[in-house]
């Protein structure tokens, strides 16, 4: 029986996880959320941008990341809007551009902003650093026109906007390393002033860039995609998503401590 | 001559872009924007690459009739699809966006979405207080798993700040020594390929 | 008679504007230059601090190519601006500015006009003066390290227990009769960890090449794939196996992250390999690989610089590589004099980080801050 509860199979673990997730779709549980200093950072420094700022939102994720993403992207995109920020949207994944496209789209139509107004994105690039690096030089030597081929000269929101030189804020949402590429060659040797939303696994990694101030702000993983939600007033998914998790980490702890107390238990009985 | 050439273009791109993050002259951030764009020029032909090679290997895994050699039309039938609607008609295309959404979307969602069975079995096995220091791992990772969700502050009120300090002070002291490590060796792996001294990514050894 | 009329209208507009600046005083010292340290596209104007009581609620800055007329150019500087950078100048153009001082009911006052200044680029940026230096002092350190240990002096390498245990995971893949599968992660050709793993799986496929063990080698970017073939194949030359060498096991899966995911695992649960290096650049994706690894019973090695997988790794895998030891590894595997060398510049470059660490809090801590203020100023 110990042993068991040592060494229980693995597809059983699986079927509660499963089970921790489905059941509490079902119920309806808010429970409330408290808002973390990094995500407040972020929002205060957004909310205290003027009117006619111009931010850039990185989408650096790819189909697999968009439900811990999409809920960031989707906060911060309807605060500039209702406070008429400017954005340039770009990706450095190749599987990105679709589906941030297609976001923007949304809440800006939600919002009633205007493409190459309000809004423009830019699409994909391939070659990463390398883009990142030549945009602090001209941003129109990398993209040369926007995702749906209109020159950037053409579009009235670019007209003053050479180089980073221009850009309040760079907000980098991660399913990968490209925050650190953000921070080492457009923070380190452009000045510009770097913001990240990452998933759960990545959250750790930041906090050394949000000690030493190379991060203006982070929205962390879901919790910190509920946060802001809750910051602009907004609750949606990530609010859901949230409840919905506190029962899989639960469920995760309650295992470690039943396995650990069979292994407790087995070591009083061997001595 | 064959290892002779890559290695001195590599010695002198790597020393001169070095130096023009150091100078602000137009002449060396013209030479940086000019190499910068002829390094971003390789990065399309990979995409060409990878498609010929992908057709390749499963044009041989059908002809050898390797196992499972079915899934290779599969990946033909994908192929095919993607590039007839997408070339021509742009990755804006109401079809192509179907298939991007409805297709690709969800199975790569269902791939990440198995980190959280992975996790929790991973997590189960290897939390066991065995040792003083195992046993201080597993009491911050509970933690730290349970500060991390709303429930952990309903459990205990301070929860969430216990988890941020240990974010903000272990977390980061043990992240840093690595870094710092990390960096270094980056630094040390850099000038050894620089210098010519390590070739591997040349293919081999000496 | 128009001289008079002339004179008449004259002294009206100085009257009138007097009127209207009464209590504003003209900015002072104002002066224009080149930009220190950019490549010439700008130039720099600086005028004193207008005291509090100056009635200035902006300013505006004016300026005139040589025989052109004035031209406003950017928007209005805050009361407590002291200098503004042009970036939108002319290069090979001599420009003179003037500072005008706006109060709240808009009345205006003009500075004295500059001398024309001319942007210039400049060779070498003072600022990174200190990174200069630190960068040719570790450069130096790793270089004469490297010497030391080509002049024949024995370099000690503590033990690494997932190097050590290469041979072993090589040896029961032999012994079971199935294949090795190397994964170097999503990393591209131009990352480091990517290369400190070409070197690793080298040293893999010689020692591979020996056994006759199949090497089996996912890629993520096609780039890498070429590259890694040539690696394979040089490694099986040299050991004078070429006969062994298929270079269809080293092969392009896909750029996307979890699809590749999902082919290596597929790999893993059919082929069931005895052994698993995963190692390189890896994300989300690395606890889906090594706990696939981990449910075959495979032996797994792997080694990261991502340190934020390395606990997914050392929970799921057997032996993993912890951030630079992925780049020792060549120096440990290969015993080459050379990389030896530069691992032990490595650690000298560490004792000096060392060393400033403890120094800024010691000295900052007894009110000293002018290391504080120098790694400010580098960064």
């Amino acid at each position: 029986m110990l042993d068991k509860l040592m060494n229980i199979d693995r597809r059983i673990v699986f079927i509660l996880v499963a089970l921790a997730v489905i059941i509490p779709t079902k119920l309806s549980v808010n429970l409330p959320v408290s808002v973390s200093e990094p995500t407040q950072k972020l929002y205060d420094y957004i909310d205290d941008l003027p009117a006619g700022a111009t931010i850039m939102i990185a989408f650096d994720y790819g189909p697999a990341s968009l439900p811990e993403l999409h809920p960031m992207a989707r906060a911060v995109l309807k605060q500039c809007f209702e406070k008429n920020i400017r954005v340039i949207g770009l990706t450095l994944a190749a599987d990105a551009p679709t589906l941030a496209n297609t976001l923007m789209e949304e809440v800006a139509e939600e919002n009633e902003a205007m493409v190459g107004e309000d809004y423009v994105f830019l699409g994909y690039r391939p070659g990463g650093t390398l883009v990142i690096l030549g945009m602090g030089n001209s941003i129109a030597s990398v993209f040369d026109s926007d995702y749906s081929g209109t020159a950037l000269a053409e579009i009235p929101m670019m007209e003053n906007i050479k180089n980073y030189d221009q850009i309040s804020l760079l907000l980098d949402l991660a399913s990968g390393s490209t925050t650190e590429g953000w921070i080492t060659y457009a923070n380190a040797q452009y000045d510009l002033r770097i913001a990240s939303g990452v998933t759960g696994v990545l959250i750790s990694q930041m906090y050394p860039f949000l000690q030493t101030g190379q991060l203006v702000g982070l929205i962390a993983g879901i919790s910190g995609a509920a946060e802001y939600e809750d910051l602009i007033d907004t609750p949606a998914k990530a609010m859901k998503w949230i409840n919905i998790e506190s029962f899989v980490h639960l469920l995760i702890v309650g295992l470690v401590i039943l396995g650990n107390i069979a292994f407790f238990i087995r070591n009083r009985q061997e001595e | 001559m064959r290892r002779q050439v890559p290695l001195v273009l590599c010695f002198f791109f790597g020393v001169t872009i070095i130096l023009t993050r150091f100078s602000p002259h137009p002449f060396s951030q013209s030479f940086y924007e000019e190499v910068n764009s002829w390094a971003l020029i390789i990065f399309p032909f990979a995409f060409v690459l990878a498609t010929v090679t992908l057709i390749r290997s499963h044009v041989t895994r059908i002809r050898r009739r390797s196992e499972h050699w079915q899934y290779s039309f599969i990946v033909f039938a994908g192929l095919i699809a993607m590039v007839v609607i997408g070339v021509p008609f742009g990755p804006q295309h109401p079809v192509f966006e179907w298939l991007f959404n409805n297709i690709q979307v969800p199975m790569d969602a269902t791939m990440f979405s198995l980190l959280a069975f992975f996790i929790a079995s991973a997590a189960y096995r290897a939390f066991r207080a065995r040792t003083f220091e195992a046993t201080l791992l597993l009491v911050t990772a509970i933690i730290v798993m349970i500060g991390n969700v709303p429930i952990g502050d309903l459990i205990w009120s301070e929860t969430s700040s216990v988890k941020q300090w240990i974010l903000n002070n272990p977390n980061l002291s043990a992240r840093r020594g690595i870094i710092l490590g990390v960096s270094l060796g980056v630094i040390s792996q850099s000038i050894r390929i620089i210098l010519g001294i390590e070739r591997s990514y040349l293919g081999g050894g000496d | 008679m128009s001289k008079t009329i002339q004179c008449v209208v004259v002294c009206l507009v100085l009257c009138v504007s007097l009127a209207f600046s009464q209590g504003l005083s003209p900015p002072s010292n104002v002066t224009a230059m080149d930009t220190p340290n950019d490549d010439g596209s700008s130039v720099t104007i600086k005028w004193d601090a207008a005291p509090e009581d100056s009635g200035i609620s902006g300013y505006q800055i004016l300026r005139r190519i040589a025989g052109g007329g004035l031209e406003e150019i950017g928007e209005m500087l805050p009361a407590g601006a002291t200098s503004y950078v042009d970036a939108t100048i002319e290069k090979g153009n001599a420009y003179a500015y003037i500072v005008r001082a706006v109060s709240d009911a808009e009345a205006t006052v003009d500075s004295n006009e500059t001398a024309p200044a001319k942007g210039t680029g400049e060779w070498f940026h003072t600022g990174k003066i200190p990174l200069f230096i630190a960068m040719l002092l570790f450069g130096a350190v790793i270089v004469w390290n490297i010497y030391y240990a080509r002049s024949g002096k024995e370099v000690f390498v503590r033990r690494i227990p997932g190097l050590e245990a290469v041979d072993e995971a090589i040896g029961r893949a032999t012994e079971m009769g199935r294949s090795i599968l190397y994964s170097l992660g999503l990393g591209r050709v131009d990352e480091v960890p990517t290369i400190a793993s070409m070197t690793i799986l080298g040293q893999v496929a010689r020692r591979t090449a020996d056994y006759e063990t199949p090497l089996r080698v996912p890629c993520r970017d096609p780039i890498v794939m070429n590259v890694v073939r040539e690696v394979v194949r040089t490694a099986y030359l040299d050991e004078g196996r070429p006969d062994v060498y298929n270079e269809e096991n080293v092969f392009f899966v896909t750029e996307s992250q979890f699809a590749y995911a999902a082919g290596v695992d597929g790999i893993m649960i059919r082929e069931k390999p005895a052994a698993i290096f995963l190692q390189g650049q890896f994300f989300a994706e690395s606890l889906i690989l090594a706990e696939t690894g981990n449910s075959i019973g495979a032996i797994q090695i792997a080694g990261t610089d991502s340190e934020h997988q390395l606990p997914f790794f050392i929970a799921a895998c057997d032996y993993t590589l912890i951030g630079e030891e992925l780049y020792a590894a060549s120096a440990y595997l290969s015993r080459e004099p050379m990389l030896l060398g530069s691992l032990r510049g490595q650690d000298w470059g560490k004792v000096l980080i060392f060393i400033t660490m403890i120094l800024g809090v010691v000295l900052e801590l007894s009110g000293v801050n002018w290391i504080t203020t120098l790694l400010q100023r580098v960064n």
